[in-house]
């Protein structure tokens, strides 16, 4: 039995997107196919056939689903830099983009450092009025940025029909390093007083805590895709 | 010894040659494309309707065309145009396919053998 428009349109869809041809380009194709049938359907409509064998008549001149498929998919210049670069999309960018949301982080706590606790050695003492509000800002975007940044990726992996590998080691890794990494300050540790912030590395006190940490940013991260997977695997299921 | 260009394909760069031509004369938008095609080579040349726009996709990226949104009788559509780096690929496209066919019509009318074609 023939396929229906919509049928058509959703599985040539999911074939584009796993087979890695960038959502944009998927997006653009579908409409203006979406947009020739409707101009094929009108012409057989004008040559006396109804809607219903007018339709099955444009899906047949447009082209059976392999060869819509196979044109889009073997032109490398239309695939998405996931199927290209993995390890760039899920191993280099979310460090990059991790690493710039603690740098915004950090030059907050600096510059609410020297504002409201200029006679202070350290930043983390207790504060009150709008110094709450100023250094919570930051303290948000530093426990957040790693799990924003595994949201990035669970949002892309959904949109790209990805394999659960790449997007799992972008994940594990912005788990672990946000789990291991620790903040210290100190005005007395340079000359001046003008306060040194430093991030370091490692398991700290506590391998366990670390761990703990890690784990509690990788569920967290990983929630909203593992959501979307569920829902639709409940909607196919239906 | 000099490399020569092969042909593994003879309809290799023939839909990007039609569009092309087609599209040196006026904007069209994909359905339109593919009924001047059909109607201009009497049917001869007849694929399915809906890998036209790869072809178009790929030469607007390689900056043969350029595409824009127009809307008519209320329905918008993407309209093709060749830019200047298109009429060059035109030009290409077109000498190498009369070489070819000329090299395959002196095959068909008994060219001698050994003999240099184009």
């Amino acid at each position: 039995m023939a396929k229906s428009l919509h049928e058509l349109l959703n599985e040539l869809r999911e074939r584009l997107l796993r087979a890695g041809v960038a959502p944009r380009h998927v997006r653009r194709y579908l409409n203006e196919l979406s947009d020739h049938l409707a101009d094929l359907k009108a012409e057989e409509e004008r040559e006396g056939r109804s809607p219903a064998d007018a339709e099955s008549a444009a899906l047949i001149r447009l082209g059976n689903i392999d060869d819509l498929a196979k044109a889009m998919t073997e032109q490398a210049e239309f695939q998405s830099w996931c199927a290209r670069a993995p390890w760039a999309m899920f191993g280099l960018a979310p460090i990059l983009s991790l690493a710039v949301a603690w740098c915004i982080a950090l030059l907050i706590l600096w510059s609410g450092w020297q504002i409201f606790l200029a006679n202070t050695d350290t930043p983390f003492v207790p504060i009150d009025g709008f110094a709450i509000f100023y250094f919570g800002v930051g303290r948000l975007l530093y426990f957040i940025a790693p799990i924003l940044v595994g949201w990035g990726i669970g949002l892309i992996a959904a949109r790209q029909r990805l394999k659960a590998i790449w997007p799992s080691v972008g994940l594990v890794l912005i788990a672990l390093i946000g789990g291991a990494a620790r903040v210290q300050a100190s005005r007395t540790a340079v000359s001046g007083g003008l306060g040194h912030i430093r991030m370091d590395f490692g398991l700290g006190a506590s391998v366990q805590g670390t761990l703990f940490h890690a784990l509690v940013i990788f569920s967290l991260a990983v929630l909203p895709y593992f959501i979307w997977r569920f829902q639709k695997a409940r909607f196919f299921s239906a | 010894m000099a490399a020569r260009e092969t042909n593994p394909n003879f309809m290799n760069g023939v839909p990007e040659l039609l569009i092309l031509r087609l599209l040196q004369q006026e904007e069209m938008y994909g359905y339109e494309i593919v009924q001047a095609i059909r109607d201009r080579t009497d049917a001869v040349i007849a694929v399915g309707e809906g890998v036209v726009y790869p072809v178009l996709h790929g030469l607007e990226r390689d900056g043969a065309l350029k595409s824009r949104r127009k809307t008519i009788n209320g329905r918008s559509r993407i309209y093709y145009s060749v830019t200047r780096a298109g009429s060059r690929r035109l030009s290409d496209l077109s000498e190498d396919w009369a070489h070819l066919t000329g090299a395959i019509q002196k095959m068909l009318t008994g060219g001698q053998h050994g003999q240099v074609i184009a």
